[in-house]
C-alpha cells in the first residue's frame, strides 16, 4: 500500500513535470470531485458495514473529542516550536502548523494574508504531513496503538489517509479517524484566522 | 459538507443494502479511487510553476514545519489515548483486521 502510493505520487509527478499530455489523464485529473465523492461513498460502505459505530458513539461520548483535541494542540504548540526555531513570528509557525495536514487550504490562504514564502512553507510543510503519514501510520499501529496513528493524519484522517487507517487499525479505529478529521477540518480555517 | 452527506449514503447502503461477500471488492475500490487521486496530485504538483524551485528552496523550514508538530501532535495523542482510551492489557489493538 505504502510503495503502491508513493509511486503513483512520483508517477504523477513526473507526468507533470514532463509537460505531457494524455487525454486518459487530463480526464481523471479534471474529475478528482468525483474519485474523492466514490472514494467517499466506498469509505461510508465499509463504516456503514461496521456493526457497533452508534454503540462506539454512545460509548465514548465526551472522549470522542480528546484526539482532535490532542492533535491541534500537539500541531499548534509544535508549530510555535518552529517559529522559536527559524526565527519567525509565532503565530506564523502556528498557522502554518494548524494546517494539519491541509496543504491546498493552508497553502492558498496563507499566502494570501502573509505572503507568496510562507504560504510556500505552509503547502509544502502540510503536504510532507500528508505525504509521510502514509510511511507513519503503519508504524504507529505496529508500535504504540491503534488510536495514535490517528495523530499524524490530522486533517486528512478522513478522507486521503483513510484507506491507510481500514487497511492497518480496526474499523472502531476508522470510526473515531473520520470523527477526528471531521473535527479537525472544521477547525483549520479557525486556527489560521485566529493565529493571523 | 457535500462530502459528508456522500458518506453518510455510503454508511447507510453498506448497513443495509451492501453485501458482506462484497466487502473485499468496495476495500479494492477505496484503494484504486485513492491512488488515482494521489497520482492526480502528483501531475497538479508537477505541473505547477516553479514546484521544483519551491522545493529546494524552502524545503528545510518545511520539512521542520512538518516534523515537530507532526511529532507533538503523536506524542499528545498518545499520552491521551493511553490515558483514557486503551484498556489495560489490550493496547488498543482488540480487533485486529
Amino acid at each position: 500500500m505504502v510503495l503502491l502510493t508513493i509511486g503513483a505520487l512520483l508517477l504523477g509527478l513526473v507526468y507533470g513535470l514532463a509537460g505531457l499530455d494524455l487525454p486518459v489523464v487530463t480526464f481523471l485529473t479534471g474529475h478528482t470531485d468525483a474519485v474523492l465523492y466514490l472514494l467517499m461513498f466506498s469509505v461510508g460502505i465499509s463504516v456503514g458495514m461496521y456493526r457497533g459505530l452508534a454503540a462506539k458513539i454512545r460509548e465514548y461520548h465526551l472522549r470522542i473529542f480528546l484526539i482532535p483535541a490532542g492533535v491541534m494542540f500537539g500541531s499548534v504548540a509544535g508549530g510555535v516550536l518552529c517559529a522559536a526555531l527559524l526565527h519567525m513570528p509565532w503565530n506564523y509557525g502556528a498557522a502554518i502548523a494548524g494546517g494539519m495536514g491541509w496543504y491546498s487550504l493552508a497553502g492558498a490562504t496563507i499566502g494570501r494574508l502573509v505572503g507568496a514564502e510562507m504560504g510556500s512553507v505552509a503547502f509544502l510543510s502540510n503536504l510532507m504531513r500528508e505525504i509521510f503519514s502514509y510511511l507513519i501510520i503503519p508504524c504507529i499501529a505496529l508500535k504504540l496503538n491503534y488510536y495514535t496513528s490517528i495523530a499524524p493524519a490530522g486533517a486528512t484522517s478522513e478522507d486521503t489517509t483513510l484507506p491507510m487507517m481500514l487497511k492497518y487499525t480496526n474499523e472502531e479505529t476508522v470510526v473515531l479517524s473520520v470523527l477526528n478529521g471531521m473535527i479537525c477540518s472544521l477547525f483549520v480555517p479557525v486556527i489560521i484566522s485566529i493565529c493571523l | 459538507m457535500d462530502i459528508l452527506l456522500v458518506m453518510l449514503a455510503g454508511m447507510v447502503v453498506g448497513r443495509f443494502v451492501f453485501p458482506a461477500a462484497g466487502k473485499k471488492a468496495n476495500e479494492r475500490l477505496a484503494l484504486v479511487c485513492t491512488l488515482v487521486l494521489i497520482f492526480s496530485m502528483g501531475v497538479m504538483l508537477g505541473q505547477k510553476d516553479n514546484f521544483l524551485q519551491d522545493l529546494f528552496s524552502l524545503g528545510a523550514a518545511s520539512f521542520l514545519m512538518f516534523l515537530l508538530p507532526t511529532a507533538a501532535s503523536i506524542l499528545v495523542v498518545y499520552l491521551l489515548t493511553e490515558r483514557f482510551f486503551v484498556k489495560k492489557g489490550s493496547r488498543g489493538k482488540e480487533e485486529p483486521r
